[in-house]
């Protein structure tokens, strides 16, 4: 079954190239335009990853994450957050917030792909 | 009838007329206006009005009387009226007088047809009569 | 990535930056009025932020570097971190510039390698973030040229470039067992796999001046859309039950009257919707007066605050196109001109930092904009000087100006009562061009001051346009539109000989165009203007123009030029005109009308359809048909109504009055254009009887080429030019006659005119 993957990002461009690249790799890709948006979509629904931006207006990616976290359905869904931040600092924040990973931007296709599928791929303990 | 207000008095041929101050927007001295071949007898052209094309009524022709000669002066009102802006070619522009509802009467029989149709009614002044212009019937369609 | 997606996402992020560092301007001027809040800065990382992810994840590295000095300095800002400070703010505003100029030469060239050096901007980015900014203040108005600093600026974090260490992805290890639930990837350690290079994310090197300028897109609101589609869908119905009207076999009246009307209705719905979707904002234009304003200030030495009213006023785009320059121009003018300096305000009694506010609104089926501003006003006494000096005008009438109208001096061209010139604005003028730009798209404008107390300039603009190409044609002294739609090509015909390349057929005037004929339209005719007892022309300016279909020439005295021309519609007295369409101002501020013409076409008779032709016949006819249509030359004889020839075999025809007929033995003759041409008597041939004694009627006589020959074929009358389809049925054929056809639901007998003339005895061999 094909993979569905969510990305989130304000910036419209980033996120189209984001997409393409998803989908140009067999996924099945759903855009957010910022954490509400993305809440919202993912209220009744299971995707098999969300990869988000941290800097947004609103809520941010680190928000964003510890939302995701608190919905049942979504416990053990892998999340990455897009940076271009590369201290520890904020890494950090980010595992706090149950984030499964990161990806630096800018991206090259293969790289995003390989982190995709490493995580998509990987056994998914269940959820008690 | 109405209360008093100011009139804008103007002359066409022989007739001393006056039209409501608050639908005059300007008066110029006559410029060039653009012909247009196959009008109507009563539409002198087309003005150009700071970009906006405005049609130029004569006057003298929808009162029935006579064109002015070539080298005759004229003036444009430039009047509002529900269509938009025309301009109304006249002979002289006089005063504006303060008008009294007490001397205002409906046109005598002495008052041909042609002016008849374009009046409401006229003002009796000491020394002659003013004819307050319909300006709605003015720049409606001629017959 | 291919080419065409690469393209597609250049596009993309250029109108996402473009309207991003317009935002970024404006926080960052808010940020300098110290009203910015920590949102604002969080804006103002995101601008910066989201530019350099999308540029880098494109290859554009020159933007990289840039945009990633400035976001360490803005993330240390937004931190809290650094403060703001003037140094700061001139930095950043510089970084805009740049970014703006980056930007810029991709959209052109197709590459960020722009002629530009950042590094300063780079190297004064990371100093400013590596350090606290200097408490200096008098030094601050200047751009800094910062003596260089010790090194350590390049080693600071914020220097390396993209390509390091950390690029590339990575997952955490299992949080603690007190946070969140384990996370599913087994923690692969931090460090990720060897980072390729950014660089080579997209394919092929982004396309040489594909991507377009930011403005060649718009935004529509996805409700008007909607409503679009709906309007759409409407019509689309309409056209069905259309064409099931017109495939029934009755209609009844009343149901073509309903969906005319809805027809109607729809239409203009739709055309308005569409027309909407050209409405844009004001604020489009406005939002870069800020800056502006401040820069302009800051090098005059003034201050002013910009205050809009009513960015949200919409006009159509064409306008916003339009106004731009003006308003520009007149912003400049207030504050260069119009606002003093700070000392001498205060010297009058006013706040120091001048106030120009922009006011936008909708009234009246037109959208207002006023630019006022709260400086001396305009000199009067010396705007009269100047008229003076400029000879515009006499002391006497200068005398005579009320002060309303010497105001109205400063639109005049070339006039200038600027002290010095600056090169702010230039010489202080322009205002001329500013009513010019106006005017030209139907607007107006207005001026009014006071002196000490400042001046507004109001400028009123119709909400609608139409604005078509036109050809420009003169009749006499009168210069005319004729929409380009109708266009279908200019012919200009020089008589040789004197004589008019105007044929007359059944009494109308056509001209020959490539074997075909041309009804023929005399503009100064339709439009009554022609001078009696003018001689008849002879050199040809022929505008052929089509209308329902058909086409005509339209004949001019001149063919100027083509130009876009903004059409207002006649008022309500002309409207009832055929002719005309509308009026334009032209150029020179003359009015001319504009053609309507299907209206010229239908008040000229020249789509007037013949009444003894059947149309149904004629279908019926063609449908049958097995031959290609062809045009037909109908003429008759005496005792024969309906004569055809095919008319490419005729090359012209002419009235000949008899007296002009010569004799050579039995032949007759006459001389023609110059030659000898033979005459045949088509009756006679046919019939075989001897001619008639000529009567003194003029002969109607159908020019033929014959070899190298040119043979006159006189007929009784020529009736008619039409094409049809036919099929010839030989069996009727006689000499002379190639047999007969039903032509305009009638027979119709068909003339061999070769074998008529070798029959007649011209053949090679004969002598003229």
């Amino acid at each position: 079954m094909t993979k569905i993957v969510m990305t989130v990002d304000d910036a419209a461009t980033m996120r189209k190239m984001v997409g393409f690249t998803l989908r140009g790799g067999g996924y099945d890709v759903l855009e957010a335009c910022d954490g509400n948006d993305a809440l919202a979509q993912l209220a009744q629904r299971r995707v098999d990853l969300v990869i988000t931006d941290v800097n947004m207006p609103g809520m941010n990616g680190i928000d964003l994450v510890r939302h995701l976290r608190a919905l049942p359905h979504l416990r053990t869904t892998p999340i990455l957050l897009l940076t271009t931040e590369s201290d520890a600092e904020a890494k950090n924040r980010a595992r706090q917030a149950g984030a499964t990973g990161w990806i630096v931007k800018p991206f090259v296709p293969g790289q995003l792909l390989a982190a995709v599928a490493r995580v998509v791929q990987s056994p998914v303990a269940p959820v008690a | 009838m109405h209360a008093s207000r100011q009139l804008c008095t103007f002359h066409v041929a022989d007739l001393y007329l006056g039209i409501d101050v608050l639908s005059v927007q300007e008066i110029l001295r006559a410029r060039e206006l653009a012909r247009i071949p196959l009008a109507p007898d009563t539409i002198e052209g087309l003005l150009n009005l700071r970009g906006q094309i405005v049609t130029a009524i004569d006057l003298r022709r929808r009162l029935g009387f006579p064109r002015r000669s070539a080298d005759a002066e004229s003036m444009f009102m430039i009047v509002r009226t529900v269509d938009g802006q025309v301009a109304l070619v006249v002979d002289a522009v006089g005063d504006v007088l303060d008008s009294a509802a007490d001397t205002f009467e409906p046109p005598p029989d002495t008052v041909p047809d042609a002016v008849r149709r374009l009046i409401g009614g006229v003002h009796k002044l000491p020394d002659r009569l003013l004819h307050v212009l319909d300006c709605e019937q003015a720049t409606a369609l001629a017959a | 990535m291919n080419a065409d997606l690469q393209q597609q996402f250049v596009q993309d992020m250029l109108t996402e930056s473009f309207e991003g560092l317009d935002r970024y301007d404006r926080a960052i001027l808010a940020l300098e009025r110290n009203e910015a809040d920590a949102e604002t800065l969080n804006n103002i990382f995101r601008v910066v932020h989201t530019l350099k992810g999308t540029a880098g994840c494109l290859g554009f590295q020159h933007i990289q570097r840039v945009t990633h000095a400035g976001e360490n300095l803005l993330d240390l800002l937004r931190a809290g971190e650094r403060r703001v400070a003037p140094p700061i703010i001139s930095a950043l505003l510089r970084l805009s510039d740049a970014l703006r100029a980056l930007l810029q030469h991709l959209a052109a060239a197709g590459t960020d390698d722009a002629p530009l050096d950042t590094a300063p901007l780079i190297a004064e980015l990371n100093r400013l973030g590596a350090e606290p900014a200097p408490e200096s203040a008098a030094g601050s108005a200047s751009l800094p040229s910062t003596e260089p600093v010790a090194p350590v600026e390049i080693a600071s974090p914020a220097a390396p470039p993209p390509v390091d260490a950390d690029a590339g992805w990575g997952l955490f290890d299992p949080a603690p067992a007190a946070e969140a639930p384990p996370v599913a990837a087994a923690g692969t350690p931090s460090a990720p796999p060897p980072a390729a290079k950014p660089g080579p994310a997209p394919s092929a090197p982004a396309p040489s001046a594909a991507a377009l300028a930011a403005t060649a897109t718009v935004r529509v609101d996805v409700a008007l859309l909607d409503r679009l589609m709906n309007l759409v869908g409407e019509l689309v119905l309409s056209r069905n039950q259309l064409m099931q009207l017109a495939s029934g076999r009755q209609v009844r009246p009343e149901a073509v009257a309903e969906l005319s009307q809805r027809l109607n209705l729809v239409t203009t719905e739709l055309q308005e919707g569409v027309m909407k979707t050209r409405m844009q904002p004001i604020g489009n234009v406005w939002s870069k007066f800020p800056r502006i304003v401040r820069d302009i200030a800051r090098e005059l030495g003034k201050e002013v605050e910009l205050e809009t009213v009513g960015a949200t006023t919409e006009l159509d785009r064409t306008i916003i196109e339009a106004i731009r320059d003006p308003l520009t121009h007149v912003i400049r003018n207030s504050i260069d001109h119009g606002v003093e300096l700070p000392a001498v305000r205060v010297a009058a009694g006013k706040r120091p930092a001048g106030r120009i506010v922009m006011r936008a609104y909708h009234e009246g089926g037109q959208v207002n904009i006023e630019i006022g501003d709260d400086g001396a006003g305009i000199n009067l006494a010396r705007v009269r000087q100047k008229a003076v000096e400029r000879n515009l005008l006499g002391p006497a009438e200068l005398a005579a100006l009320s002060d309303r109208e010497a105001l109205q001096l400063v639109f005049l061209p070339g006039f200038s009562t600027a002290e010095k010139i600056t090169n702010v604005s230039g010489r202080g003028v322009g205002m001329d061009v500013v009513k010019t730009n106006i005017e030209k798209i139907g607007g107006s404008v207005d001026l009014q001051s006071a002196p000490g107390q400042g001046t507004a300039l109001k400028i009123k603009i119709p909400l609608t346009l139409a604005i078509v190409p036109a050809l420009i044609v003169r009749v006499g002294t009168e210069r005319f539109a004729i929409p380009q739609v109708s266009l279908l090509e200019l012919v200009r015909h020089e008589s040789s000989g004197g004589r008019s390349a105007c044929e007359y057929v059944y009494g109308a005037p056509v001209f020959r165009l490539r074997g075909q004929l041309l009804p023929l339209v005399f503009l100064d005719e339709q439009l009554r203007s022609r001078p009696a007892g003018a001689p008849p022309r002879v050199d040809l300016n022929i505008v052929v123009l089509q209308a329902d279909q058909r086409s005509f020439g339209l004949v001019v005295d001149d063919v100027l030029d083509t130009e876009e021309i903004v059409v207002k519609p006649l008022g309500k007295h002309l409207k009832s005109l055929p002719m005309f369409a509308g009026a334009t101002i032209m150029g020179d501020g003359k009015i001319a009308l504009i053609l309507d013409v299907f209206g010229l076409a239908q008040h000229a008779r020249v789509l007037v359809d013949n009444s003894d032709r059947p149309r149904a016949a004629t279908a019926a006819a063609d449908a049958a048909a097995a031959g290609p249509r062809r045009q037909l030359l109908l003429f008759s004889l005496p005792g024969r109504e309906r004569l055809a020839l095919p008319l490419e075999q005729a090359s012209r025809l002419e009235e000949i009055p008899a007296d002009r007929i010569e004799h050579s033995g039995a032949r007759e003759l006459v001389q023609y254009r110059g030659r000898i041409m033979p005459l045949v008597r088509l009756d006679r041939h046919l019939s075989g009887e001897p001619p008639v004694p000529g009567s003194a009627e003029p002969l109607q006589v159908i020019v033929c080429q014959h070899g190298d020959r040119t043979v006159g074929l006189v007929v009784g009358r020529i009736r008619d030019i039409f094409e049809e389809a036919y099929e010839l049925q030989p069996g009727s054929a006689a000499p002379g006659l190639l047999g007969s056809a039903i032509v305009q639901g009638r027979i119709t007998d068909f003339v061999d005119a070769p074998a008529i003339l070798r029959a007649a005895g011209f053949d090679a061999a004969l002598a003229a």
